[in-house]
Protein backbone atom coordinates (compact mmCIF):
# COMPACT_ATOMS: atom_id res chain seq x y z
CA UNK A 1 0.00 0.00 0.00
CA UNK A 2 2.56 2.07 1.27
CA UNK A 3 4.24 1.61 -2.11
CA UNK A 4 1.79 2.43 -4.23
CA UNK A 5 1.53 5.66 -2.78
CA UNK A 6 4.82 6.46 -3.71
CA UNK A 7 4.35 5.01 -6.94
CA UNK A 8 1.66 7.42 -7.03
CA UNK A 9 3.67 10.14 -6.00
CA UNK A 10 6.54 9.58 -8.70
CA UNK A 11 4.75 8.93 -11.64
CA UNK A 12 4.07 11.89 -14.29
CA UNK A 13 0.52 13.06 -14.63
CA UNK A 14 -1.38 10.47 -16.25
CA UNK A 15 -1.69 11.75 -20.16
CA UNK A 16 -4.92 12.47 -20.06
CA UNK A 17 -4.14 15.85 -18.11
CA UNK A 18 -0.96 16.69 -20.05
CA UNK A 19 -1.56 19.44 -20.70
CA UNK A 20 2.12 21.17 -21.80
CA UNK A 21 3.52 24.21 -20.12
CA UNK A 22 1.08 25.29 -16.90
CA UNK A 23 -1.33 27.98 -17.52
CA UNK A 24 1.00 30.27 -15.36
CA UNK A 25 3.97 29.69 -17.06
CA UNK A 26 1.52 30.64 -20.47
CA UNK A 27 0.09 33.67 -18.83
CA UNK A 28 3.47 35.36 -17.67
CA UNK A 29 4.65 34.52 -21.48
CA UNK A 30 1.69 35.81 -23.16
CA UNK A 31 1.90 38.33 -21.04
CA UNK A 32 4.97 40.09 -21.53
CA UNK A 33 4.24 39.51 -25.36
CA UNK A 34 1.29 41.59 -24.79
CA UNK A 35 3.11 44.25 -22.89
CA UNK A 36 6.03 44.65 -25.40
CA UNK A 37 3.91 44.32 -27.94
CA UNK A 38 2.38 47.56 -26.68
CA UNK A 39 5.51 49.12 -25.91
CA UNK A 40 6.60 48.98 -29.51
CA UNK A 41 3.69 49.99 -30.89
CA UNK A 42 3.00 53.07 -28.90
CA UNK A 43 6.43 54.58 -27.94
CA UNK A 44 8.48 53.07 -31.16
CA UNK A 45 6.42 52.78 -33.95
CA UNK A 46 7.79 50.11 -35.79
CA UNK A 47 4.83 48.34 -36.46
CA UNK A 48 3.08 50.90 -39.01
CA UNK A 49 3.70 48.92 -41.87
CA UNK A 50 3.09 45.54 -40.01
CA UNK A 51 -0.81 47.14 -39.27
CA UNK A 52 -0.70 48.51 -43.00
CA UNK A 53 0.02 44.89 -44.36
CA UNK A 54 -2.36 42.80 -42.30
CA UNK A 55 -4.88 45.32 -42.58
CA UNK A 56 -4.76 43.91 -46.07
CA UNK A 57 -5.35 40.71 -45.11
CA UNK A 58 -8.41 41.96 -42.64
CA UNK A 59 -9.61 43.21 -46.20
CA UNK A 60 -12.23 40.38 -47.52
CA UNK A 61 -13.25 39.72 -43.91
CA UNK A 62 -14.66 43.47 -43.66
CA UNK A 63 -15.80 42.96 -46.77
CA UNK A 64 -18.02 39.89 -46.26
CA UNK A 65 -19.10 42.01 -42.99
CA UNK A 66 -20.64 45.03 -44.05
CA UNK A 67 -22.07 42.74 -46.85
CA UNK A 68 -25.72 42.46 -45.04
CA UNK A 69 -25.61 46.59 -44.05
CA UNK A 70 -24.58 47.14 -47.63
CA UNK A 71 -27.68 44.85 -49.12
CA UNK A 72 -30.18 46.39 -46.65
CA UNK A 73 -29.28 49.25 -48.08
CA UNK A 74 -29.43 49.10 -51.76
CA UNK A 75 -32.64 46.81 -51.17
CA UNK A 76 -34.43 49.52 -49.16
CA UNK A 77 -33.38 51.87 -52.06
CA UNK A 78 -34.59 49.84 -54.66
CA UNK A 79 -38.00 50.18 -53.03
CA UNK A 80 -37.85 54.15 -51.77
CA UNK A 81 -41.01 55.29 -53.14
CA UNK A 82 -41.25 57.00 -56.21
CA UNK A 83 -42.99 59.99 -54.04
CA UNK A 84 -39.78 60.47 -52.17
CA UNK A 85 -37.73 59.93 -55.10
CA UNK A 86 -39.43 62.62 -56.91
CA UNK A 87 -39.30 65.01 -54.18
CA UNK A 88 -35.82 64.21 -53.32
CA UNK A 89 -35.01 64.58 -57.08
CA UNK A 90 -36.70 68.51 -57.05
CA UNK A 91 -34.91 69.78 -54.04
CA UNK A 92 -31.68 68.31 -55.51
CA UNK A 93 -32.18 70.06 -58.48
CA UNK A 94 -33.08 73.69 -56.73
CA UNK A 95 -30.14 72.75 -54.73
CA UNK A 96 -28.09 72.28 -57.87
CA UNK A 97 -28.91 75.96 -58.93
CA UNK A 98 -28.04 77.53 -56.24
CA UNK A 99 -25.07 76.51 -55.83
CA UNK A 100 -24.31 76.79 -59.38
CA UNK A 101 -25.18 80.42 -58.78
CA UNK A 102 -22.61 80.43 -56.13
CA UNK A 103 -20.06 78.32 -57.97
CA UNK A 104 -19.88 80.87 -60.49
CA UNK A 105 -19.20 83.68 -58.23
CA UNK A 106 -16.51 81.92 -56.82
CA UNK A 107 -14.52 80.94 -59.75
CA UNK A 108 -14.79 85.16 -60.89
CA UNK A 109 -13.65 85.67 -57.10
CA UNK A 110 -10.98 83.31 -57.11
CA UNK A 111 -9.60 84.97 -60.47
CA UNK A 112 -10.09 88.35 -58.95
CA UNK A 113 -8.11 86.87 -55.87
CA UNK A 114 -5.34 84.92 -58.05
CA UNK A 115 -5.02 87.85 -59.86
CA UNK A 116 -4.63 90.28 -57.00
CA UNK A 117 -2.10 88.21 -55.14
CA UNK A 118 0.04 88.14 -58.43
CA UNK A 119 -0.19 91.81 -58.45
CA UNK A 120 1.22 91.58 -54.79
CA UNK A 121 3.71 89.17 -55.83
CA UNK A 122 1.98 87.38 -52.38
CA UNK A 123 2.79 83.94 -52.04
CA UNK A 124 0.35 81.02 -53.82
CA UNK A 125 -2.68 80.51 -51.00
CA UNK A 126 -2.41 76.24 -50.97
CA UNK A 127 -4.76 74.57 -53.49
CA UNK A 128 -6.77 71.85 -52.22
CA UNK A 129 -7.54 68.33 -52.83
CA UNK A 130 -10.87 66.65 -51.86
CA UNK A 131 -12.32 63.15 -52.46
CA UNK A 132 -15.64 61.65 -51.31
CA UNK A 133 -14.99 59.52 -49.16
CA UNK A 134 -17.89 56.43 -47.80
CA UNK A 135 -17.81 55.83 -43.91
CA UNK A 136 -17.48 52.43 -43.49
CA UNK A 137 -17.96 51.56 -39.72
CA UNK A 138 -17.80 53.07 -37.11
CA UNK A 139 -14.10 52.74 -34.71
CA UNK A 140 -14.87 49.42 -32.88
CA UNK A 141 -12.79 51.09 -29.93
CA UNK A 142 -15.11 52.30 -27.10
CA UNK A 143 -12.74 54.44 -25.32
CA UNK A 144 -12.22 56.47 -29.25
CA UNK A 145 -13.92 58.66 -31.13
CA UNK A 146 -12.99 57.28 -35.13
CA UNK A 147 -14.87 56.22 -37.76
CA UNK A 148 -12.98 54.13 -40.88
CA UNK A 149 -13.80 55.46 -44.15
CA UNK A 150 -13.41 53.86 -47.75
CA UNK A 151 -9.96 55.85 -49.04
CA UNK A 152 -6.78 54.69 -48.45
CA UNK A 153 -3.19 55.46 -49.71
CA UNK A 154 -4.41 54.05 -53.26
CA UNK A 155 -6.41 56.56 -53.03
CA UNK A 156 -3.95 59.20 -52.62
CA UNK A 157 -5.60 60.10 -48.70
CA UNK A 158 -2.69 61.32 -46.71
CA UNK A 159 -2.34 61.20 -42.75
CA UNK A 160 -3.21 64.82 -41.71
CA UNK A 161 -6.34 65.21 -44.13
CA UNK A 162 -8.94 67.17 -43.12
CA UNK A 163 -12.80 65.43 -43.36
CA UNK A 164 -15.69 67.78 -43.31
CA UNK A 165 -19.39 66.74 -44.04
CA UNK A 166 -21.89 68.73 -45.88
CA UNK A 167 -22.13 70.69 -43.01
CA UNK A 168 -18.94 71.19 -41.07
CA UNK A 169 -15.46 69.52 -40.42
CA UNK A 170 -15.60 66.08 -38.73
CA UNK A 171 -12.32 65.38 -38.33
CA UNK A 172 -8.81 64.78 -39.68
CA UNK A 173 -7.38 61.36 -41.16
CA UNK A 174 -4.66 59.58 -38.74
CA UNK A 175 -3.66 56.33 -40.27
CA UNK A 176 -4.11 55.40 -43.85
CA UNK A 177 -4.43 52.02 -44.94
CA UNK A 178 -4.54 50.60 -48.94
CA UNK A 179 -7.91 51.01 -48.79
CA UNK A 180 -9.39 52.29 -46.08
CA UNK A 181 -8.25 54.94 -43.83
CA UNK A 182 -8.70 55.96 -40.18
CA UNK A 183 -10.67 59.48 -39.31
CA UNK A 184 -10.22 60.98 -35.63
CA UNK A 185 -13.02 62.80 -35.03
CA UNK A 186 -13.16 66.23 -33.52
CA UNK A 187 -14.72 65.12 -30.22
CA UNK A 188 -11.91 62.67 -29.33
CA UNK A 189 -9.68 63.56 -27.01
CA UNK A 190 -6.61 63.61 -29.03
CA UNK A 191 -7.59 65.80 -31.01
CA UNK A 192 -7.51 69.47 -31.26
CA UNK A 193 -8.36 72.43 -33.83
CA UNK A 194 -7.23 75.99 -34.44
CA UNK A 195 -10.83 77.66 -34.48
CA UNK A 196 -11.88 81.05 -34.85
CA UNK A 197 -14.76 82.31 -33.55
CA UNK A 198 -17.03 83.47 -36.48
CA UNK A 199 -18.46 87.11 -35.03
CA UNK A 200 -15.45 88.91 -33.80
CA UNK A 201 -12.44 86.87 -35.31
CA UNK A 202 -11.11 85.81 -31.70
CA UNK A 203 -8.68 82.71 -32.52
CA UNK A 204 -8.55 79.61 -30.50
CA UNK A 205 -7.97 76.00 -29.96
CA UNK A 206 -11.17 73.39 -29.52
CA UNK A 207 -10.30 70.33 -27.70
CA UNK A 208 -11.89 67.76 -28.18
CA UNK A 209 -13.97 66.19 -24.52
CA UNK A 210 -14.05 62.15 -25.70
CA UNK A 211 -16.94 61.38 -23.53
CA UNK A 212 -19.85 63.11 -25.28
CA UNK A 213 -19.82 64.34 -28.22
CA UNK A 214 -18.86 68.00 -27.46
CA UNK A 215 -15.58 70.20 -28.02
CA UNK A 216 -14.01 72.34 -24.73
CA UNK A 217 -12.44 75.93 -25.61
CA UNK A 218 -10.15 75.81 -22.59
CA UNK A 219 -7.57 78.04 -21.52
CA UNK A 220 -9.85 81.60 -22.31
CA UNK A 221 -10.22 84.43 -19.86
CA UNK A 222 -13.15 84.67 -17.40
CA UNK A 223 -14.21 87.61 -19.25
CA UNK A 224 -13.56 86.49 -22.81
CA UNK A 225 -16.04 87.48 -25.64
CA UNK A 226 -17.74 84.62 -26.27
CA UNK A 227 -21.89 83.89 -26.43
CA UNK A 228 -23.73 81.29 -26.43
CA UNK A 229 -24.50 80.37 -29.75
CA UNK A 230 -21.63 81.86 -31.46
CA UNK A 231 -19.93 79.90 -34.24
CA UNK A 232 -16.50 78.39 -34.29
CA UNK A 233 -15.38 78.28 -38.03
CA UNK A 234 -11.41 76.49 -38.89
CA UNK A 235 -9.11 79.23 -38.53
CA UNK A 236 -7.35 77.35 -41.53
CA UNK A 237 -3.41 78.51 -39.12
CA UNK A 238 -2.78 74.98 -38.63
CA UNK A 239 -2.60 74.30 -42.91
CA UNK A 240 -4.57 70.99 -42.07
CA UNK A 241 -8.41 72.23 -41.98
CA UNK A 242 -9.35 74.88 -44.71
CA UNK A 243 -10.13 78.14 -43.64
CA UNK A 244 -13.64 79.39 -42.70
CA UNK A 245 -15.12 75.75 -42.49
CA UNK A 246 -17.97 75.87 -39.79
CA UNK A 247 -16.89 73.33 -36.81
CA UNK A 248 -19.28 73.99 -33.65
CA UNK A 249 -21.54 75.89 -31.96
CA UNK A 250 -21.15 77.77 -28.44
CA UNK A 251 -24.18 75.61 -26.15
CA UNK A 252 -22.77 76.96 -22.55
CA UNK A 253 -20.27 78.95 -21.12
CA UNK A 254 -19.64 78.62 -17.22
CA UNK A 255 -17.60 81.09 -15.25
CA UNK A 256 -16.21 80.12 -11.90
CA UNK A 257 -15.11 82.94 -8.99
CA UNK A 258 -12.59 79.87 -8.40
CA UNK A 259 -11.39 79.65 -11.97
CA UNK A 260 -9.75 82.24 -13.81
CA UNK A 261 -10.56 80.17 -17.11
CA UNK A 262 -14.15 79.99 -18.62
CA UNK A 263 -15.73 76.74 -19.19
CA UNK A 264 -16.84 76.37 -22.93
CA UNK A 265 -18.51 73.54 -24.69
CA UNK A 266 -19.65 73.64 -27.87
CA UNK A 267 -21.59 71.08 -30.17
CA UNK A 268 -20.43 70.30 -33.79
CA UNK A 269 -22.25 71.37 -36.66
CA UNK A 270 -20.55 68.27 -38.53
CA UNK A 271 -23.49 65.64 -38.59
CA UNK A 272 -20.81 62.66 -37.20
CA UNK A 273 -23.47 60.09 -36.73
CA UNK A 274 -25.93 61.06 -39.53
CA UNK A 275 -24.16 61.20 -42.72
CA UNK A 276 -22.62 57.83 -45.17
CA UNK A 277 -20.37 60.18 -46.94
CA UNK A 278 -17.68 62.74 -46.36
CA UNK A 279 -15.17 64.96 -47.96
CA UNK A 280 -11.72 64.00 -47.29
CA UNK A 281 -9.75 67.63 -47.82
CA UNK A 282 -6.04 67.81 -48.31
CA UNK A 283 -3.87 70.87 -48.63
CA UNK A 284 -1.89 69.61 -50.84
CA UNK A 285 2.02 70.43 -50.18
CA UNK A 286 4.54 71.96 -52.92
CA UNK A 287 6.29 68.56 -53.08
CA UNK A 288 2.91 66.34 -53.59
CA UNK A 289 1.26 65.54 -56.69
CA UNK A 290 -1.99 65.38 -55.78
CA UNK A 291 -1.70 69.22 -56.27
CA UNK A 292 -2.70 69.53 -59.60
CA UNK A 293 -5.81 67.21 -59.11
CA UNK A 294 -8.18 69.53 -58.00
CA UNK A 295 -7.33 71.57 -60.86
CA UNK A 296 -7.91 69.54 -63.17
CA UNK A 297 -11.64 68.84 -62.74
CA UNK A 298 -12.29 72.50 -64.55
CA UNK A 299 -9.87 73.70 -67.13
CA UNK A 300 -10.29 77.13 -65.99
CA UNK A 301 -8.96 76.49 -62.60
CA UNK A 302 -6.10 74.71 -63.81
CA UNK A 303 -5.40 77.66 -65.87
CA UNK A 304 -5.37 79.72 -62.65
CA UNK A 305 -3.06 77.45 -61.03
CA UNK A 306 -0.42 77.05 -62.59
CA UNK A 307 -0.34 80.60 -63.79
CA UNK A 308 -0.60 81.98 -60.40
CA UNK A 309 2.06 79.25 -58.76
CA UNK A 310 4.47 80.81 -61.55
CA UNK A 311 5.86 83.39 -59.37
CA UNK A 312 6.98 81.63 -56.55
CA UNK A 313 7.43 78.06 -57.21
CA UNK A 314 8.73 77.91 -60.84
CA UNK A 315 8.26 73.92 -60.73
CA UNK A 316 4.73 73.86 -59.72
CA UNK A 317 4.01 75.83 -63.10
CA UNK A 318 5.01 73.22 -65.46
CA UNK A 319 3.37 70.29 -63.62
CA UNK A 320 0.59 69.52 -66.44
CA UNK A 321 -2.52 67.74 -65.55
CA UNK A 322 -1.64 65.14 -67.21
CA UNK A 323 0.73 64.24 -64.24
CA UNK A 324 -2.40 63.05 -62.31
CA UNK A 325 -3.16 59.32 -62.73
CA UNK A 326 -6.03 58.75 -64.93
CA UNK A 327 -7.69 55.58 -62.98
CA UNK A 328 -7.54 58.66 -60.07
CA UNK A 329 -10.64 59.13 -58.19
CA UNK A 330 -11.81 62.32 -59.06
CA UNK A 331 -12.33 65.20 -57.09
CA UNK A 332 -15.54 65.66 -56.27
CA UNK A 333 -17.35 68.52 -56.60
CA UNK A 334 -19.39 69.30 -53.33
CA UNK A 335 -22.42 68.46 -52.32
CA UNK A 336 -24.71 70.24 -50.33
CA UNK A 337 -24.92 73.30 -48.22
CA UNK A 338 -22.56 75.91 -49.53
CA UNK A 339 -20.22 76.03 -46.48
CA UNK A 340 -18.60 73.28 -48.41
CA UNK A 341 -18.55 75.62 -51.71
CA UNK A 342 -15.49 77.17 -49.93
CA UNK A 343 -13.28 73.76 -50.50
CA UNK A 344 -11.46 75.33 -53.50
CA UNK A 345 -10.76 78.45 -51.43
CA UNK A 346 -7.95 79.71 -51.03
CA UNK A 347 -6.17 78.48 -47.59
CA UNK A 348 -4.94 80.62 -45.23
CA UNK A 349 -2.35 82.66 -46.96
CA UNK A 350 0.59 83.04 -44.44
CA UNK A 351 3.04 80.56 -45.00
CA UNK A 352 4.76 81.95 -41.35
CA UNK A 353 2.37 80.07 -39.56
CA UNK A 354 1.49 76.96 -41.21
CA UNK A 355 2.60 73.99 -39.26
CA UNK A 356 3.21 70.48 -40.39
CA UNK A 357 -0.70 68.81 -40.97
CA UNK A 358 0.62 66.48 -38.33
CA UNK A 359 0.29 69.03 -35.19
CA UNK A 360 -2.86 69.20 -34.45
CA UNK A 361 -3.06 65.17 -33.61
CA UNK A 362 -0.80 64.22 -30.95
CA UNK A 363 0.42 60.58 -31.92
CA UNK A 364 1.12 59.45 -28.39
CA UNK A 365 -2.25 60.32 -27.19
CA UNK A 366 -4.27 57.78 -29.88
CA UNK A 367 -5.48 55.42 -27.58
CA UNK B 1 -18.25 11.60 -27.05
CA UNK B 2 -17.34 12.90 -30.02
CA UNK B 3 -14.26 14.91 -30.87
CA UNK B 4 -13.52 18.20 -31.27
CA UNK B 5 -12.27 19.48 -34.63
CA UNK B 6 -9.44 21.99 -35.02
CA UNK B 7 -11.23 23.41 -37.89
CA UNK B 8 -14.24 23.86 -36.14
CA UNK B 9 -12.44 25.93 -33.89
CA UNK B 10 -10.94 28.50 -36.07
CA UNK B 11 -13.85 28.41 -38.20
CA UNK B 12 -16.19 29.34 -35.03
CA UNK B 13 -13.39 31.89 -34.33
CA UNK B 14 -13.82 33.21 -37.83
CA UNK B 15 -17.63 33.25 -37.67
CA UNK B 16 -17.23 35.75 -34.21
CA UNK B 17 -14.36 38.28 -35.33
CA UNK B 18 -16.60 38.49 -38.56
CA UNK B 19 -19.59 39.66 -35.97
CA UNK B 20 -16.84 41.99 -34.24
CA UNK B 21 -16.33 42.90 -38.04
CA UNK B 22 -19.92 43.92 -38.44
CA UNK B 23 -20.64 47.78 -39.09
CA UNK B 24 -21.74 48.41 -34.86
CA UNK B 25 -22.64 51.91 -34.04
CA UNK B 26 -23.80 54.44 -31.75
CA UNK B 27 -25.71 52.12 -29.10
CA UNK B 28 -25.70 48.90 -30.52
CA UNK B 29 -21.84 49.79 -30.27
CA UNK B 30 -22.29 50.04 -26.67
CA UNK B 31 -23.85 46.96 -26.07
CA UNK B 32 -22.16 44.79 -28.69
CA UNK B 33 -20.90 41.65 -26.54
CA UNK B 34 -17.65 40.36 -26.93
CA UNK B 35 -18.07 37.57 -29.61
CA UNK B 36 -14.54 36.59 -29.54
CA UNK B 37 -13.52 36.00 -26.02
CA UNK B 38 -17.17 33.79 -25.44
CA UNK B 39 -16.17 31.57 -28.51
CA UNK B 40 -13.07 31.50 -26.88
CA UNK B 41 -14.50 30.53 -23.58
CA UNK B 42 -16.69 27.87 -24.75
CA UNK B 43 -13.69 26.04 -26.53
CA UNK B 44 -11.58 26.07 -23.50
CA UNK B 45 -14.19 24.45 -21.50
CA UNK B 46 -14.42 22.08 -24.32
CA UNK B 47 -11.51 21.56 -25.37
CA UNK B 48 -8.83 22.59 -23.00
CA UNK B 49 -5.87 20.91 -25.32
CA UNK B 50 -7.21 22.27 -28.33
CA UNK B 51 -8.19 25.83 -27.51
CA UNK B 52 -6.03 27.90 -24.89
CA UNK B 53 -4.31 31.14 -24.22
CA UNK B 54 -1.91 30.79 -27.12
CA UNK B 55 -5.40 30.61 -28.93
CA UNK B 56 -6.66 33.57 -26.88
CA UNK B 57 -3.47 35.81 -27.39
CA UNK B 58 -3.34 35.37 -31.29
CA UNK B 59 -7.53 36.15 -31.95
CA UNK B 60 -6.58 39.00 -29.78
CA UNK B 61 -4.14 40.51 -31.36
CA UNK B 62 -6.38 40.33 -34.70
CA UNK B 63 -9.13 41.83 -32.43
CA UNK B 64 -6.88 44.84 -31.46
CA UNK B 65 -6.10 45.02 -35.15
CA UNK B 66 -9.78 45.65 -35.95
CA UNK B 67 -10.07 48.15 -33.40
CA UNK B 68 -7.38 49.94 -34.52
CA UNK B 69 -6.04 50.55 -31.05
CA UNK B 70 -2.33 49.89 -29.97
CA UNK B 71 -1.36 46.11 -30.87
CA UNK B 72 -1.71 43.91 -27.49
CA UNK B 73 -4.47 45.59 -25.40
CA UNK B 74 -7.24 42.86 -26.60
CA UNK B 75 -4.51 40.39 -26.61
CA UNK B 76 -3.32 40.55 -23.00
CA UNK B 77 -7.35 41.27 -21.85
CA UNK B 78 -8.27 37.36 -23.34
CA UNK B 79 -4.50 36.28 -22.16
CA UNK B 80 -5.24 37.36 -18.44
CA UNK B 81 -9.01 36.21 -18.61
CA UNK B 82 -8.39 32.41 -20.41
CA UNK B 83 -6.11 31.87 -17.75
CA UNK B 84 -8.46 32.41 -15.18
CA UNK B 85 -10.74 30.23 -17.15
CA UNK B 86 -8.09 27.49 -17.45
CA UNK B 87 -7.04 27.16 -14.22
CA UNK B 88 -10.85 26.63 -12.95
CA UNK B 89 -11.73 24.51 -16.25
CA UNK B 90 -12.29 21.33 -14.88
CA UNK B 91 -14.45 22.83 -12.04
CA UNK B 92 -15.95 24.78 -14.66
CA UNK B 93 -17.59 21.98 -16.24
CA UNK B 94 -19.60 20.40 -13.40
CA UNK B 95 -21.09 23.50 -12.60
CA UNK B 96 -24.70 24.06 -12.92
CA UNK B 97 -25.86 26.19 -15.55
CA UNK B 98 -26.77 29.41 -13.00
CA UNK B 99 -23.34 29.36 -11.56
CA UNK B 100 -21.74 28.41 -15.22
CA UNK B 101 -23.59 31.55 -16.05
CA UNK B 102 -22.44 33.59 -13.28
CA UNK B 103 -18.72 32.72 -13.63
CA UNK B 104 -18.66 33.45 -17.60
CA UNK B 105 -20.26 36.93 -16.92
CA UNK B 106 -17.04 36.80 -14.06
CA UNK B 107 -14.92 36.37 -17.27
CA UNK B 108 -16.08 38.82 -19.19
CA UNK B 109 -15.90 41.56 -16.70
CA UNK B 110 -12.28 40.55 -15.80
CA UNK B 111 -10.93 40.74 -19.68
CA UNK B 112 -12.84 44.76 -19.30
CA UNK B 113 -11.28 45.37 -16.40
CA UNK B 114 -7.71 44.84 -18.03
CA UNK B 115 -8.73 46.32 -21.20
CA UNK B 116 -9.62 49.42 -18.90
CA UNK B 117 -6.43 49.06 -16.73
CA UNK B 118 -4.48 49.41 -20.12
CA UNK B 119 -6.40 51.95 -21.22
CA UNK B 120 -6.05 54.14 -18.28
CA UNK B 121 -2.42 53.90 -18.20
CA UNK B 122 -2.53 54.82 -21.86
CA UNK B 123 -4.48 58.22 -21.25
CA UNK B 124 -8.00 57.70 -21.64
CA UNK B 125 -10.85 58.54 -19.77
CA UNK B 126 -12.99 55.93 -17.57
CA UNK B 127 -16.02 55.90 -19.35
CA UNK B 128 -18.72 55.30 -16.62
CA UNK B 129 -21.21 52.23 -15.77
CA UNK B 130 -22.10 51.82 -19.30
CA UNK B 131 -18.80 50.67 -20.19
CA UNK B 132 -19.86 47.03 -18.44
CA UNK B 133 -23.06 46.66 -20.66
CA UNK B 134 -21.11 44.09 -23.11
CA UNK B 135 -20.36 41.75 -20.77
CA UNK B 136 -23.80 41.79 -19.33
CA UNK B 137 -25.16 41.37 -23.45
CA UNK B 138 -22.60 38.65 -23.38
CA UNK B 139 -24.09 36.75 -20.55
CA UNK B 140 -27.21 37.04 -22.06
CA UNK B 141 -25.99 35.86 -25.16
CA UNK B 142 -24.29 33.23 -23.76
CA UNK B 143 -27.73 31.70 -22.07
CA UNK B 144 -29.49 32.52 -25.21
CA UNK B 145 -26.46 29.97 -27.22
CA UNK B 146 -27.24 27.54 -24.01
CA UNK B 147 -31.20 27.61 -24.20
CA UNK B 148 -30.83 26.47 -28.04
CA UNK B 149 -28.89 23.92 -27.39
CA UNK B 150 -25.24 24.05 -26.84
CA UNK B 151 -23.63 22.28 -24.74
CA UNK B 152 -21.19 23.56 -22.16
CA UNK B 153 -20.75 21.32 -19.36
CA UNK B 154 -19.40 18.74 -20.49
CA UNK B 155 -15.75 18.62 -22.41
CA UNK B 156 -15.34 16.50 -25.17
CA UNK B 157 -12.22 14.21 -24.07
CA UNK B 158 -10.28 14.24 -27.48
CA UNK B 159 -7.02 12.82 -27.72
Amino acid sequence: MAGYHQNLDQQQAPAFFARGPSPLARLAFFSALSLALMATDSRLQYLGSVREHLMVVLQPLQLIANAPSVLYDSTSEYFSTHHRLLNENQFLRKQALVQAISLQKMKALTLENTNLRELLAANQSLEEFSQLGEILHVGRDPFTKKIIVNRGSNQQVVDGAAVVDAKGVIGQVTRTYPASSEVTLITDKSLTIPIQIERNGLRAIAFGHGRDNTLDLPFLPANVDIKRGDKLITSGIDGVYPKGLAVATVTDIQTSADSPFARIVCIPTGGIENHKQVLIVSISQPDNPASTNAATQQPGNADIATKAAAPTKPDAAQSPASKVPENKTPAVPVPATENLNQHKKPANPTPAVVTEPSTTHKPHAQD
Amino acid sequence: MHKTKLQTIYFSLLVAFICVLLPWSGTALKLRPDFVLLVIIFWILRAPNKCNIGTAWFIGLWVDLATGGVFGQYALAYTVTTFVAVIYQRRLVLFSNTQQLVYVLLLLIISQLTLLTVKIFSGNDVLGWSYFLPSITGVILWQAAVALGLNTSRPSRSK
